[in-house]
């Protein structure tokens, strides 16, 4: 859904307004001419994997991160959640934090998207212990 | 008179290999002198024993070779394998810093801010001397293989101009990459950006400078007539070398210039 919401593409006129979490849109954001088109269910559960993988090391952990904000979309929470809870067995909050920041920075003028991944997040982001940017005051310069 | 049955050289003993091992060991001690009591003595003599070393068993190899006529066809294609070990060898070398410098930039770690490059770092803008780099060097290819194809067309004017003008792309690159080092906004010191730019870099500006005295060597002697167009061997490692030299540059130009930018 995020991913949709932030692309200004050629593939044709899509929303950039989408705030209902709800919506199911099945729009593939890869444009390839051929090839099996992966679902946004399949994309998010390869990524929910990739950082639950119980012994992933810190090298797997930020490439994993940099990949993925590498992509023209907004990581659901799940994703967010996983990756935050691989930082927690790597004992890493610093990375924690960042991500917290990078997802922000993600949205771009999409002002609604982050304070509902805070949202989304909140439980975790209390069970691992793990404050937000806007908390320590560094997410102003 | 004793004559060999073979086609083989057994090389008559040479002072050569011990004294390139006495300077190797010179170097060595002299550098660990130098950092710990600040004296330079010890590596100058080493350094000076290994160009000695250098120029003579060198020497010896073109005159057992162009002048004594050891270098059969069997004798040669042992000097092409080992040409092509020793570049097989320096190809690993360079694998190693392309591996520290993917190692770092696709997992940058929090103390850069997550991303590469890192925050703070103003990389060189890779479309302007760089890319003029490339274009030199790739250049510098197109006339070597023009020299070697006049060798072997036994045109010596033309030899030894697409030669020279080889060279002096070489030295234009070096020239070129000296300024560009000289203006850069980030030194070795810099963080591992820095550390992996300037290593990797680096060594490709000592081979440059190595494949470009390989190459002022094969013109001296292509002036010199040592050169036929069937024979022609130091030349062709040298072009080896030289092309080498070129392709290093291009991945050093696509993953750290451009990709890392």
């Amino acid at each position: 859904m995020f991913r949709a919401a932030v692309r200004l593409s050629f593939s044709g006129v899509r929303s950039l307004t989408r705030t209902q979490p709800g919506c199911q849109a099945l729009l593939a954001s890869r444009c390839y001419s051929h090839g099996k088109q992966e679902t946004e269910e399949e994309f998010d559960a390869r990524w929910v994997t990739y950082f639950n993988k119980s012994d992933i090391d810190a090298w797997e952990l930020r490439k994993g991160m940099n990949t993925l904000i590498g992509y023209d979309l907004v990581p659901e929470p799940k994703i967010v959640e996983a990756a935050l809870r691989a930082c927690r067995r790597l004992n890493d909050l610093a990375s924690a934090i960042r991500i917290l920041e990078a997802v922000k920075d993600k949205a771009g003028p999409h002002k609604d998207i982050y304070p509902y991944l805070l949202q989304e997040l909140k439980p975790t982001l209390e069970e691992l212990g793990i404050p937000t940017p806007e908390e320590l005051g560094i997410d102003k310069v | 008179m004793a004559h060999q049955a073979h086609a083989y050289h057994m090389v008559d003993p040479s002072p050569w290999p011990l004294t390139g091992a006495v300077a190797a060991l010179l170097m060595t001690s002299g550098l660990a002198t130098w950092f710990h009591q600040h004296s330079t003595t010890l590596m100058t003599l080493g350094t000076i024993l290994l160009l000695l070393t250098m120029y003579q068993w060198w020497r010896d190899i073109v005159r057992e070779g162009t002048f004594q006529g050891h270098h059969t066809p069997p004798v040669q294609k042992g000097l092409r394998y080992g040409m092509i070990l020793f570049i097989t060898s320096e190809v690993f070398f360079f694998l190693g810093f392309f591996w520290a410098f993917y190692h770092a930039s696709l997992a940058p770690t929090p103390e850069l801010g997550g991303c590469w490059p890192p925050t703070g770092i103003t990389t060189l803008d890779p479309f302007e001397v760089p890319l003029l780099n490339t274009a030199v060097l790739l250049a510098s290819g197109v006339t070597v293989t023009w020299a070697h194809h006049s060798i072997m067309e036994g045109q010596r004017k033309e030899a030894i101009q697409s030669l020279t003008l080889t060279i002096l792309l070489g030295f234009y690159f070096t020239f070129l990459q000296g300024m560009e080092y000289y203006e850069a906004p980030f030194t070795i010191a810099d963080g591992v950006y820095g550390a992996t730019f300037f290593v990797a870099t680096g060594f490709h500006g000592l081979h440059v400078i190595i494949g470009s005295s390989f190459l002022a060597v094969c013109l001296l002697r292509q002036i010199n007539h040592h050169f036929t167009s069937q024979h022609h061997f130091g030349f062709e490692a040298a072009a080896w070398y030289w092309h080498f030299v070129d392709v290093v540059w291009l991945f050093l130009y696509v993953s750290i210039y451009w990709w890392g930018s």
